[in-house]
């Protein structure tokens, strides 16, 4: 399989006459973009904002970051869900680089939906106040979920790939600043200097813990908590095969543009024919159930022992009740005698004075933190908010509360905020991107 | 400017050696022996000296502590300094209980020195701020020097950086850190599955801690004589959430009376509901009985399986709870079945 990523370097963002991109420079017409999320009836409000990095603006709540692409031989860019299944990861498809389209809640949030500061000192804590954001702003009339602390939010999450695809569209016909292209001969056919490095995959564990259809992570469409572990393609994941969910305290999620870009598959990527022998990734899920977990485990470890894997990354996409699940999967293949190393955050309290992680065990020895889920987090008002400020005090945001017997309320009379980074859009960035670390204090 | 109190054993405090080891605890408002040390380092001043024997505190620990916090009571101070106390045992115990007390009574920053041989590192390091210190005495400034640095830059509002960088014991305390370098979590993790592929040496960033496991109680002697409570970390609460308990990371517990009722109602008939924010609520909101299961154990109390289902349940949400705050309330708890004569509990989880 080999996917060439075409990408364009989006230097600004404008609204104009036509929507269109031209030598870094992309212009949206408002009104036409607007009867794109129109489409599904469901969508009562919308509206579209642009932000950039250092804008003083805080957007609450986020529920879906992704990046515009477009499918160059046709079809659509999350095969699946956007339109018909398709064999992703083999073929051209065009990016826009340095860009997410955002989609913000106009009211109601939820215990999955995040905030992202565009500036100032809370721009830190997310990956997305680095990128240039087109921000849909709307409002459905999903009234069976508008009081509910989970939230499905399909309404907006698929007006937010509507409008990325809308996007990625001006792409068509033009010459990309650079393409970067990824390729893996078949398992058996590699060379012998390749075949000589170490076999390593990549396990991944994306959110599935949800009984009910409408909130886990979808794999071409389907609905992880209904698939067993199986091998795939780097390339499928890095071309629209999987999309973010609507489960799980934000902090630890992979937005779809995480799983775009994922930045270990990426890396793995690097070193593939240098140091490693690149498998593939083994896709995994994150069910409730013991006996789910413990099937899924035995999966990874049999088809890692199979495909004759030597080392492994693993990394889930949660915390809590999957930690079972990763340490779990890191002690299985550590007994097949797969080297492993997890990614994932930590849950150690305020105080930090709690145990990292709800499993643990000697055998997982290499492990990389990418944050403390509870640390408490004080930022002062914004100027401006897109979507709605008291949603993080009164939708039961996982990071934010209505009264605390000490802190008061999450959000202030005057716009500042007291918040768990667990509500910080996707601010652990699991995925890879983060520049944090636990220490002991 | 901030004001520092100095804590001294009676050799340090200058009473005298091991023949006044059960001196009783004074304070003085000056600055006696090393405290002296200490006022001159320091980014302010040390306003009283307390002084105690060794013997003293180890033989009337509680009374030792009651009176020193009652010296403290009327006493204006920023920063509270213990030691050092070198490998001296019984000072390294007294540093540390009277630290600790401190620290809770006064919600001031406690430090310490100690060798790693004395056996009040372990037994404090969780507590107060502990340096490495020398063996002895002729270590005296250096140790001091450390420990005064720290508490000046607590006292001047620096950035505090992590344990191994500041120098003293780690405590378990685990916060996250923005790295200086920026290197991004994809670069740390595949080196270090190169490093692990070649055997080389790594650095594991969440080193496993040693695991807090709980023995399994001992059976009950007679289950059918027995009262038997239901305790959930389900989210289980009357419709109305009388308790505000938080639907995650909970530091809320509540209890609810069962005495007449055969089964809970479900969040339909407006009686319980789950308010979990962890799972999927659609199964627990239809039947709540199914994470706190009273209908089974009023089946078992007729059969006379048990003696009878206690008269509350006790809920809380288990989802992001840190484990500090679990065990708190489980202790709480714990306490109140316990004065209640209940003889088990059969705990529910998600």
């Amino acid at each position: 399989m080999k996917l060439e990523l075409g990408n364009f370097h989006v230097e600004d963002i404008e609204f104009g006459e036509e929507t269109a991109f031209n030598d870094g420079l992309l212009t949206i017409n408002k009104e036409e973009a607007l009867e794109v999320v129109y489409k599904d009836e469901h969508i009562t409000e919308a509206d579209l904002k642009i932000v950039k990095p250092g804008d003083m603006v805080r957007l609450v709540p986020v529920k879906e970051a992704i990046e515009p692409r477009y499918r160059v031989d046709g079809g659509p860019v999350f095969p699946g869900v956007t339109g018909d299944l398709m064999q992703a990861g083999d073929g051209r498809t065009l990016a826009m680089k340095d860009m997410s389209v955002l989609v913000v809640g106009k009211h109601w949030g939820g215990f999955q939906d995040g905030l992202i500061d565009m500036g100032g000192e809370g721009a830190k804590y997310t990956y997305f106040s680095q990128l240039k954001n087109v921000v849909l702003v709307a409002d459905t009339d999903e009234e069976f979920e508008k009081h509910e602390q989970q939230k499905k939010n399909r309404a907006l999450r698929w007006a937010g790939m509507r409008l990325s695809e809308y996007l990625g569209e001006t792409l068509k016909d033009q010459e990309p600043d650079e393409v970067e292209t990824y390729s893996l001969d078949p398992i058996t056919k590699r060379s012998k200097e390749v075949n000589e490095l170490p076999s390593v995959a990549i396990v991944m564990q994306p959110q599935s813990q949800m009984e009910e259809p409408g909130y886990n992570d979808l794999n071409y469409g389907w609905d992880t908590n209904n698939m067993l572990p199986t091998f795939m393609h780097p390339n499928e994941v890095l071309d629209g095969a999987m999309i973010s969910g609507s489960f799980m305290p934000c902090s630890s999620k992979w937005a779809t543009y995480d799983l775009q870009n994922f930045p270990l598959i990426r890396r793995l990527y690097e070193e593939h024919g240098e140091t490693i022998n690149f498998l593939g990734v083994i896709m995994s899920n994150l069910n409730v159930a013991m006996d789910q977990k413990e099937r899924s485990i035995q999966f990874v470890a049999q088809m890692a022992k199979s495909l004759g894997v030597d080392a492994a990354l693993v990394t889930e996409e949660g915390y809590g009740n999957p930690d079972a699940d990763y340490i779990g999967c890191l002690v299985a293949l550590e007994d097949v005698g797969v080297k492993t190393v997890g990614v994932s955050n930590e849950a150690t309290g305020r105080d930090g004075g709690s145990q990292p992680l709800v499993s643990l065990d000697p055998k997982a020895d290499a492990l990389v933190s990418t944050g403390n889920v509870s640390e408490l987090i004080e930022l002062p008002p914004m100027p401006e908010v897109i979507g709605e400020l008291e949603s993080l005090a009164r939708d039961g945001l996982s990071g934010g509360w209505e009264d605390d017997e000490v802190l008061g309320s999450s959000v202030k009379e005057d716009g500042s905020i007291i918040m768990e980074n667990n509500s910080m859009f996707c601010g652990d960035q699991i995925a890879g991107w983060s520049p944090k670390t636990m220490k002991e204090f | 400017m901030p004001k520092a109190i100095v804590y001294l054993n009676q050799f340090f405090g200058q009473i005298g050696g091991e023949d006044v080891a059960d001196h009783e605890p004074e304070i003085r408002d000056e600055k006696v022996g090393a405290a002296m040390l200490y006022d001159q380092l320091l980014d302010g001043e040390v306003s009283h000296t307390i002084i105690c024997g060794d013997n003293f505190v180890g033989s009337n620990e509680e009374e030792a502590i009651d009176r020193i916090l009652g010296f403290l009571e009327d006493k204006e101070f920023d920063i509270f300094f213990a030691g050092p106390a070198f490998q001296a045992g019984r000072y390294g115990n007294a540093c540390g209980s009277i630290g600790k007390a401190v620290k809770k009574e006064y919600d001031v920053p406690v430090i310490s020195s100690m060798n790693i041989e004395n056996p009040g590192v372990e037994m404090f390091k969780k507590d107060i701020y502990i340096f490495p210190g020398g063996q002895s005495a002729a270590k005296m400034k250096e140790d001091v020097t450390k420990m005064v640095e720290f508490g000046n830059k607590i006292l001047n509002d620096e950035k505090l950086l992590p344990a191994e960088e500041e120098g003293y014991y780690k405590r378990g305390i685990r916060h996250q850190y923005f790295l200086p370098d920026e290197t991004p979590a994809y670069e740390r993790a595949v080196d270090m599955l190169l490093k692990k592929i070649n055997d080389e040496e790594f650095t594991s960033e969440l080193p496993i801690p040693e695991l807090d496991t709980v023995d399994i109680a001992d059976p009950v002697a007679n289950l059918s004589e027995a009262t038997v409570a239901l305790v959930t970390s389900g989210g289980i609460v009357p419709v109305e959430n009388p308790d505000q308990i938080q639907s995650a990371s909970a530091t809320r517990w509540g209890k609810y009376y069962i005495e007449d009722v055969n089964r809970l109602k479900n969040r339909r008939s407006e009686a319980f509901k789950t308010i979990h924010a962890g799972y999927d609520p659609a199964a627990a909101d239809t039947d709540p009985n199914r994470v706190v299961p009273v209908d089974a154990m009023r089946k078992y109390e007729r059969e006379g399986k048990i003696g009878n289902l206690y008269k509350y349940f006790y809920s809380t949400v288990g989802t992001g709870t840190s484990q500090n705050e679990a065990a708190r309330m489980g202790e709480e708890i714990a306490q109140e079945l316990q004065e209640d004569g209940v003889q088990a509990v059969i705990l529910t989880s998600t």
